[in-house]
């Protein structure tokens, strides 16, 4: 064993070399594994399984014994790009023994020992141009495995948007799978991808999914804040034959003339309007044979003044046939999008029974704080999704939707509009100085339209629950034996929603996201135009001038600096900043609520709150997965604190499921970033945790319970 | 600027020498007034120009993001020190072109992001080289040095 192990090591000195020379994989690894095949104990999909549950019901870790877990492997992905990563958001696979995920500014592909997270091989592709212009970059959110029981691959999307299957055994592409291996997912998508195959703007960060023999590829683009145009390329949503590669089918999220919902496209629109992609998790029902589809929202989050009409299939849930691509029934959840309430989370399958009734159910966590509850074989609502009225805008040129659905039930489990009553309250003072920072703002309840910003105020619409979310894109977890989703949700990711006019070199759209007062810029993200391709090339982006006025301090004020949205630096607004919540889908009621993770340090040692006993106030972020296993729901926690009791960390916390109450911790060195997964590997129950942010770079954490005997025999 | 906050670039003034005499080999912290508000000035078009574009011009942070003022960014970076945060800031910002800034340029923009968070200004511009920037601590609180 000993000297296979040294072999391998030499081997993977090597491995670099050839990785980098030619871009292939190389296998290190050819122990026979554990042929035994406990389905139970792997985690095969990127959300355990395609119902979307995040559930394992594995009970080794349980709250008798959380806080004992050790840290069993750690494995640190900066070697795997020309740079660090700051921004590790995978989820692992684990399924035959090894471990997959993807990491790394190059995206690569790597597989693991379970049980030492050894290396065993890895997989990378340089993409150049390709790749520096994507608009997706980074480690992504994961991969897809597949097995015919003969056969096993790997399948990912890279950041330039090409599909890649691997041969799982040894990293190798598979030549029989499209061209060597690989599919340009920029071809054979009912539309020319422009401007060109190189630079043209889609791709993906989730993983694929694959059901049967089909594999799911949704689309992907930059931040909808600042679109150059408001032309661009469309996110189709497409299968794929998982031996060949063939595309299968193809659903137009907008659709084209003669299909279904063209007529909510006014002026022609549906020919230029972009986006429109489903960039999160898709979840499957192979036994009735339907694939549902989250679509975002379409080009430009917040001015549609260019697509007058409703915009389907724009924020709306979309029911296909496996086989065809076909629409079998959609739910639009927000009409004519103006607030960036992309469906961001994976939909939850959940067999449920209400008031005495089997429903199969499907359950949406969204941005806005809402959990949509729908039949998933007729799309109908299991509680009344009523159509109510909203406040209209007055930005120039804008259509608004008189109405928008609004669930009677369950009720939203975050705050998704902005009142007075949310204003940070700790003392008379803070709460003064809050009001007058509002005061340049307009706020209400949700759907609370999009301003025109003027220095005179208000300079925008103060929202939550839109860009950040809510629940963003981890989205929710679910038990199928208690019938509870559980589901983490900012409650306090503000975001100030102002509307500029570019200047004509910078946009062709009459309105983008700015600051009346200030230069309009081209937003972006980390992960656009940043991953390991991009540093090899020339800054690709031209930022054209200034249009009126620069500079001078925004808003903000109060006690500040003048520069921030924060009073004396503490959030504006108040406790919980972020929470886990359950939910009961037999009866649509919130079982529980809790404040998820520890008080940020500023708060906890604020002077200005010195002497006030402040309950743990949670966290602010849009990152947290929560997972759930036969006892536990297991989240860590989106910040960093320094506490009496431990050095500067962040925890991983368990709850107990049935009622939220904490049931251990263990300390983690940075913030969870990507979400947690579990499995059992010789008797062994693991979780492994992505954390990153901050000064501490991408690194996967195994944790596992001490050898037995150290556990008093319990 | 607040009373408090002239006091304390006052006193901060008097207590922080220029490198490299002897005292600046103690270490300081980020209330010591380790920047001055020409700096920040400075910094503030080129944080507008180079960072605002995702992290927001109120450094609330964009979609992708993380804000850059506040607690949830103090929380990353308490307890560390201005030379472990501008060298991520060096080592991959901006992400499409880390390293196109020169150090002049991240200390100025670094001076900006310590004037918005609200730790006081001095009469010592912050410097460029990571090894003496690490030896400035970042805390949330103001140190207890009430002599």
């Amino acid at each position: 064993m000993t000297n296979k192990k040294t072999g391998a090591l030499n081997r993977l000195a090597l491995l670099g070399v050839v990785v980098a020379v030619a871009g292939t994989a190389v296998a290190v690894w050819g122990q026979s594994r554990d042929q035994s095949r406990s389905r139970a104990g792997e985690w095969p999909t990127y959300a355990a399984d395609l119902a979307g549950t995040r559930y394992r019901p594995l009970d080794q870790i349980n709250a008798s014994n959380f806080n004992q877990l050790e840290v069993a492997w750690r494995f640190k992905t900066d070697s795997l790009g020309n740079r660090p990563e700051y921004k590790l958001e995978g989820t692992p696979l684990m399924v035959n023994g090894v471990l997959y995920a993807t990491a790394g500014t190059r995206r690569a592909v790597i597989a693991l020992d379970p049980a030492s997270g050894e290396l065993l091989w890895v997989h990378a592709e340089r993409e150049g141009a390709r790749g520096a212009a994507a608009p997706r970059q980074f480690s992504g959110r994961g991969l897809a495995y597949w097995t015919d029981g003969k056969q096993e691959r790997i399948l990912y999307v890279t950041p330039g948007y090409r599909l890649i299957a691997l041969d799982a055994k040894t990293g190798v592409r598979i030549p029989s799978f499209g061209k060597n291996g690989e599919v340009d997912l920029k071809l054979d998508i009912d539309q020319t991808i422009l401007p060109d195959i190189t630079t043209g703007e889609i791709g993906l960060q989730s993983a694929p999914v694959v059901t049967k023999n089909t594999i799911i590829i949704g689309a992907a683009f930059r931040e909808g804040f600042t679109p150059k145009s408001m032309r661009n390329n469309k996110g189709y949503v497409r299968g794929f034959d998982v031996r060949t590669g063939k595309r299968l089918w193809t659903f137009h999220t907008i659709p084209k003339k003669g299909e279904f919902g063209h007529d909510t496209w006014l002026n022609g629109s549906e020919e230029f309007t972009g986006n429109t992609g489903v960039w999160t998790q898709v979840t499957v029902d192979e036994e009735l044979g339907l694939v549902y589809l989250p679509v975002e929202t379409p080009t430009n989050d917040y001015y549609g003044g260019h697509r007058p009409g409703a915009n389907l299939f724009a924020e709306s849930l979309v029911c296909v046939d496996l086989n065809t691509g076909q629409r079998k029934w959609h739910f639009q959840f927000v009409h004519h999008p103006l607030w960036d309430m992309d469906l961001s989370s994976a939909p939850i399958l959940a067999d449920i029974k209400v008031g005495g009734r089997a429903i199969q159910a499907v359950a949406l966590p969204s941005k806005q704080g809402f959990l949509y509850v729908l039949d998933r074989v007729t799309g109908k609502p299991v509680w009344p999704i009523e159509e109510r009225l909203v406040e209209k805008g007055e930005v120039p040129g804008e259509w608004y939707s008189p109405t928008q659905p609004i669930p009677t039930k369950p009720p939203a489990y975050s705050r998704n509009g902005v009142l007075v009553e949310d204003l940070v309250d700790f003392t008379p003072a803070i709460r003064e100085q809050a009001l007058k920072i509002i005061s340049r703002y307009k706020i209400g309840p949700v759907f609370t339209p999009p301003v025109v910003s003027k220095a005179g105020g208000p300079l925008a619409t103060l929202t939550l629950g839109t860009a950040a979310g809510g629940t963003n894109w981890p989205g929710g977890s679910y038990d199928p034996e208690t019938h509870i989703v559980y589901v983490f949700a900012c409650n306090a990711c503000l975001s100030p929603v102002g509307l500029v006019p570019p200047p004509k070199e910078l946009s062709d759209m009459n309105y983008v996201l700015g600051t009346a007062g200030q230069e309009v810029r081209m937003r972006t993200g980390p992960g656009e135009n940043a991953g390991a391709d991009a540093a090899r090339s020339p800054a690709t982006r031209a930022r054209p001038g200034a249009a009126g006025a620069a500079g001078g301090a925004a808003a903000g004020g109060g006690g500040g600096g003048g520069f921030t949205l924060g009073v004396q630096g503490l959030p504006l607004i108040k406790p919980p900043y972020g929470t886990i919540t359950a939910i009961h889908l037999d009866t649509g009621e919130i079982a529980w609520q809790v404040p998820h993770g520890e008080t940020p340090d500023l708060v906890r040692n604020h002077p200005a709150l010195k002497g006030l006993k402040i309950p743990r106030t949670g966290q602010s972020g849009y990152n947290i997965g929560t997972l759930v296993t036969k006892s536990l729901v297991i989240a860590g926690e989106g910040q960093v604190t320094t506490t009496p009791d431990r050095p500067r960390g962040a925890m991983l916390r368990a709850y107990h499921k049935a009622t939220g109450k904490e049931a251990g911790a263990v300390y983690l060195p940075a913030q969870q970033s990507g979400s947690p997964m579990t499995y059992m590997l010789n008797g062994k129950q693991y979780i492994v945790v992505a954390v990153s942010g901050g000064a501490y770079s991408g690194e996967y954490i195994a944790f596992t319970l001490p050898a037995p005997e150290e556990t008093g025999g319990r | 600027m607040k009373p408090r906050t002239a006091a304390l670039a006052m006193l901060a003034a008097m207590g922080v020498s220029l490198f490299p005499s002897q005292e600046a080999q103690q270490e300081r912290s980020v209330w010591d007034g380790v920047y001055t508000e020409d700096q920040a000035e400075r910094g503030q078009p080129l944080y507008r120009k180079e960072c605002g574009v995702c992290h927001g011009d109120l450094l609330t942070g964009g979609e992708m993001a993380p804000p850059l003022a506040g607690g949830d960014f103090l929380a990353n970076w308490n307890g560390l020190t201005v030379g472990d945060l501008v060298e991520r800031i060096r080592k991959t910002m901006p992400p499409n072109k880390p390293g196109k800034l020169s150090r002049t340029a991240h200390a100025d923009i670094t001076a900006f992001l310590l004037k918005a968070n609200e730790f006081p200004a001095g009469e010592t511009e912050l410097s460029g080289r990571t090894e003496l920037l690490q030896m400035i601590r970042i805390g949330m609180t103001k140190p207890d040095r009430n002599k």
